[in-house]
């Protein structure tokens, strides 16, 4: 089975659950309709790494307090700095599903997170084939939100990518991306692979 | 001055000015706004090296200066801005040796946040943005307001009326578009330029995002839309990305070249954006120096939009969806009493999956708020569909603020040939634009003759004209009367159509099924006289796309008359068709409870329909839907049936209750007062299927939801919670820095309304979190939070 799809079933909360016909027949007929809204924007830097005492990290000009992100980047003299968005035209097929028919709205969701993590991948990938050095590897990615990293950066993170102008991506007051199909994260770069 | 020269001379705006503060040591990050108060030198310094190079139009340096950004207080807005438009003005004083015209424009960029629907900032919020901007700015002495890099259109709509009514100032505006000719909120180059025309902007075209190469296509698609001056500002190519960010690579020789070719493509005011430099500008200058524009020729397209697709009126027929009119219709008369918006939004998607082109809007009830109604509707039609809408309404008010605040550049139903009825639309339409429908009758009435009706058009053209309203933007409706009554209606009104559209060259339409009121059959009458209509000369029909009659007609006429190329339209709807004496009539064993269960919607409704011949309304509920629902429900519980199938099962059961509803309606027959919950996602959050999942259970089970969406502010959901007298409201959060907001409603609901019960759920919230926050119920999914309604309105956890 497709990864995607696969993806996109454990988000539907199937577990180890066969899944029925109908519904995977609406997995593949949302992905084709996703694709027809679906414009995938990145933008990424790359910034030096700076630890300036016990939980505070500095990324470019971005100091943040988070013992986890410290963690994550430990051995990491520089961080990928991303932004992807699936486009602000996914929210409105949402939206229209959330009006006609939920179970297919509900599955769309599924789909386009499946679809997010998709170019989130990939983007790594690119980003990763650029490396300056072959013995250079990366983290997982680690976005605001995750553990004790405040969403509150989101805003800082998006100034810094210029990330409304250059990809459309933006944040409500509440520090939700807007587009909602859309990642903010760091990734750590070492300059060795661990031992 | 700008004005008088504008489209005469070339004008020459400037180049870059992120690009050159960033290889000044700009850190990312930092706002370039700051370097007004904090090195104004430097910012000096950059707008004279462009007046050097020759530019005729400077930008200040206040592109994302707004209050959004600006609220921390650390720097003054008004100060950012007055400095930025006097800055330019030194600069000038110091660079313009070439003794060229010189003007200092104060720049305005995006706000930095999506509009709602979809975003979280509301559209008069954007306007007032806007304005404290443009007050700042005209007060300091620009010369006009350049509005750019605009990626939506109805966030250009605000800065453009806010810069018009807050200013006596030339309004120029700037869109960015990528390769395939979109904005990043999916409006394509005839939807901006025909919104932006209607706006009356004095100048329009394009920035950023592409290189001078790509921009060449663009420009020759807004010369096909509009005969005003167009502005073109590239990137120093297409941005590419290395480890240090965005950079552009395409060199002052090679822009020169290329804008060169623009500029004899007929663009009027050229310059650079990301990524140019004074050499950009100066090399274009020299290359472009001599070259006068040609002058714009009015291509006289009707274009309406929304913030997709702009729909041309044109040649081959549009069709205006006619349902969204209460005019005969229960149940929609029922919804919009009971402000049921959901029902009206599945109208608007059936119709254009039928395939309208454009959606009337009306709304006129005689106990209902007009003007509020309108707004509302046209705010969650705009959240769902991107058809441009027709406003179809007779009151003033209700149109204006109707215009206002619509997405797009509207069609609007209608003018006359009264001198009233002209004196009040007309200035509408010159002030937010749009293509108006004007009928041919006046203080006389509905003249007998075709001669008559050409006449008072002839009249409306004239009328608009004093309004600088091009006769593009009218649209003819030369009326329809029933043939019951007047036998050479018919033959009249298309006569009209003929003359009106060969001998005054405007674009027509009708009403269709007025036709045949008071005859049996009337869709034969409809359908052909519809084609006939469209043979005549008619642009666009109003009529109901879900009749498969009017369809036939249109696509037929469409494949006929070549506007279907290849027959291709018509063989993708009409290829697959089984022959009639192939029909197998559908569901004629399957029961309720199982199409239900199986999550068929089309047989639950088929099935519902044969049932209610035998059994009443609520019996089929009793008997059929709720043991279903029940079991799928219970099914759920113990993890045999996941959500997609649990919803199917939903949606299944919804479509039986709309036949059951429709046939309710129809006998008045008032259901029981239901038991009523508010549902809401709270301020901050817009993350509202979790909220939308429960609704649809909730209704399922025959609770009366009054759904708020998202992004809702504690006091209205305390206000709702007192209008509607409602024991029970259902919040949603997904985040917890919106748990914050949650936390704030169920404060001031304990305050405002002691006895109104909280149930919660979201990603984030667990029990504990719920305790925390003081919720009466945690619901961990759907079902436990009907189940929780259940209960509450049995008494038993009251």
């Amino acid at each position: 089975m497709d990864f995607r799809i696969r993806e996109t079933i454990r988000y539907l909360g199937y577990g180890k659950h066969a899944v029925d016909e109908q519904t995977c027949r609406l997995i593949a007929e949302s992905f084709e309709d996703l694709e027809l809204v679906v414009r995938e924007r990145f933008i990424y830097r790359i910034f030096a790494i700076e630890h300036c005492g016990e939980y505070q990290i500095r990324i470019g000009t971005i100091e943040m307090k988070s013992k986890y992100l410290i963690k994550n980047m430990m051995g990491c003299s520089k961080a990928v700095l991303f932004g992807a968005t699936l486009g602000i035209e996914v929210d409105r097929l949402l939206q229209k599903l959330a009006v006609t028919d939920m179970a297919k709205a509900v599955i769309m969701q599924a789909c386009a997170a499946a679809r997010m993590e998709e170019l989130c991948d990939r983007m790594e990938a690119e980003i990763k084939a650029e490396l300056p050095k072959p013995e250079q590897t990366m983290r997982p990615r680690f976005s605001p939100g995750y553990g004790d990293l405040s969403i509150e950066y989101q805003k800082e993170i998006l100034r810094v990518l210029d990330a409304s102008k250059k990809i459309g991506l933006t944040m409500t007051r509440g520090c939700m991306l807007s587009p909602t199909k859309s990642v903010t994260a760091f990734i750590g770069i070492k300059d060795q692979k661990d031992i | 001055m700008l004005r008088e020269c504008l489209g005469k001379e070339l004008l020459f705006f400037d180049g870059a000015m992120g690009t050159l503060l960033q290889d000044q040591g700009l850190n990312a990050g930092e706002y370039p706004e700051n370097w007004n108060i904090t090195r104004p030198e430097d910012v000096i310094e950059i707008h004279r090296k462009y007046f050097e190079a020759g530019s005729n139009i400077v930008l200040s340096n206040t592109f994302g200066a707004n209050r959004l950004k600006y609220a921390d207080g650390i720097y003054e807005l008004k100060e950012i801005i007055s400095k930025g438009v006097a800055y330019v003005k030194e600069g000038a004083r110091l660079g313009a040796a070439r003794g060229q015209k010189a003007y200092a424009a104060l720049d305005i960029g995006p706000t930095g946040q999506l509009l709602k629907p979809l975003g979280s900032l509301s559209f008069e919020e954007a306007y007032d943005i806007f304005k404290e901007v443009v007050i700042y700015g005209e007060a300091a002495g620009a010369d006009l307001i350049h509005i750019e890099t605009m990626s939506d259109t109805y966030e250009v709509k605000a800065a453009v009326l806010a810069a018009k009514e807050n200013s006596s100032l030339p309004v120029f505006a700037t869109m960015m578009f990528d390769e395939k000719g979109k904005l990043l909120t999916g409006g394509d180059v005839a939807s901006a330029m025909a919104l932006l025309e209607g706006l009356r902007v004095d100048a329009l075209g394009i920035n950023c995002g592409l290189g001078p190469v790509q921009m060449i296509s663009i420009l020759e698609e807004i010369k096909a839309c509009t005969a005003l001056p167009v502005i073109i500002n590239p990137n120093a190519g297409l941005p590419k990305q290395n480890e240090k960010g965005t950079y552009y690579d395409v060199d002052p020789d090679e822009f020169a070249q290329a804008m060169k070719q623009i500029a004899g493509k007929g663009a009027a005011v050229i310059g650079g954006c990301c990524g140019t430099t004074p050499a950009h500008i100066e090399k274009m200058i020299a290359a472009c120096r001599d070259i006068i524009p040609e002058k714009g020729i009015e291509p006289g397209r009707t274009l309406v939009s929304a913030y997709g697709a702009a729909v041309e009126i044109g040649d081959q027929p549009v069709i205006i969806g006619e349902r969204i009119n209460p005019t005969g219709k229960s149940r929609l008369k029922q919804a919009l009493k009971e402000k049921k918006l959901d029902y009206i939004l599945r109208e608007a998607i059936t119709q254009q999956d039928s395939g309208a082109h454009i959606l009337d809007v009306n709304v006129g009830l005689p106990d209902i708020d007009e003007s509020e109604m309108m707004q509302e509707v046209i705010r969650s039609v705009q959240g769902i569909t991107s058809l441009p809408l027709q406003i179809d309404t007779a009151d003033t008010v209700t149109l204006e603020k109707a215009m206002r605040i619509y997405n797009g550049k509207p069609m609007v139903n209608s003018v006359n040939g009264k001198q009233e009825s002209m004196d009040t639309v007309f200035p509408l339409i010159k002030k937010y634009g749009g293509v108006v429908v004007a009928l041919t009758l006046d203080e006389q009435g509905i003249p007998e003759t075709a001669a008559g009706r050409m006449a008072i058009t002839e009249k409306i053209i004239k009328e608009a004209a004093r309004y600088g309203i091009d006769k593009k933007n009218l649209v003819i409706d030369v009326l329809a009367m029933t043939i019951s009554s007047e036998p050479d209606s018919a033959k009249v009104t298309l006569q009209a159509l003929r003359s009106v559209r060969e001998e005054l060259g405007v674009r027509t339409v009708l009403g269709v099924s007025n036709i045949s009121f008071g005859l049996p059959s009337r869709p034969v009458i409809n359908a052909n006289f519809f084609t006939m209509a469209m043979q005549n000369g008619l642009s666009a029909g109003i009529i109901n796309p879900s009749s498969e009659e009017m369809m036939k007609s249109y696509y037929g006429f469409c494949a006929l008359m070549n506007y279907d190329s290849n027959c291709e339209e018509y063989i993708r709807i009409y290829g697959q068709q089984p022959a009639a004496d192939q029909l197998v009539p559908k569901a004629v064993e399957k029961s309720l409870y199982a199409a239900i269960e199986k999550g068929l919607r089309e047989e639950a409704a088929q099935i519902t329909a044969e049932l209610l011949k035998e059994e009443k309304p609520l019996d089929i509920i009793d008997t059929h839907l709720i043991p279903s629902l029940d079991a799928v429900g219970q099914g759920f519980e113990k993890g045999t049936v996941f959500l997609p199938q649990l919803l199917m099962s939903a949606e299944a059961a919804k479509s039986a209750f709309e036949i059951l509803k429709g046939e309710m309606a129809k006998a008045e027959q008032s259901q029981e007062m239901k038991d009523r919950i508010i549902l809401a996602t709270v301020k901050g959050d817009i993350h509202d299927i979790g909220k939308n999942i429960v609704k649809v259970l909730l209704e399922n089970y025959g609770f009366e939801v009054i759904d708020l969406g998202k992004d809702v502010e504690p006091e209205i959901i305390l206000q709702a919670v007192e209008t509607h007298r409602a024991e029970l409201v259902g919040l949603s959060a997904l985040m917890t820095t919106t748990v914050v907001s949650m936390e704030d409603t169920i404060r001031l609901l304990r305050k405002e309304a002691p006895g109104c019960k909280v149930m919660v759920g979201g990603a984030v919230l667990n029990q504990e979190y719920a305790d925390m926050i003081d919720a009466d119920f945690y619901g961990k999914d759907a079902m436990q939070s009907v189940h929780y309604a259940q209960d509450f309105f049995n008494g038993n956890n009251k």
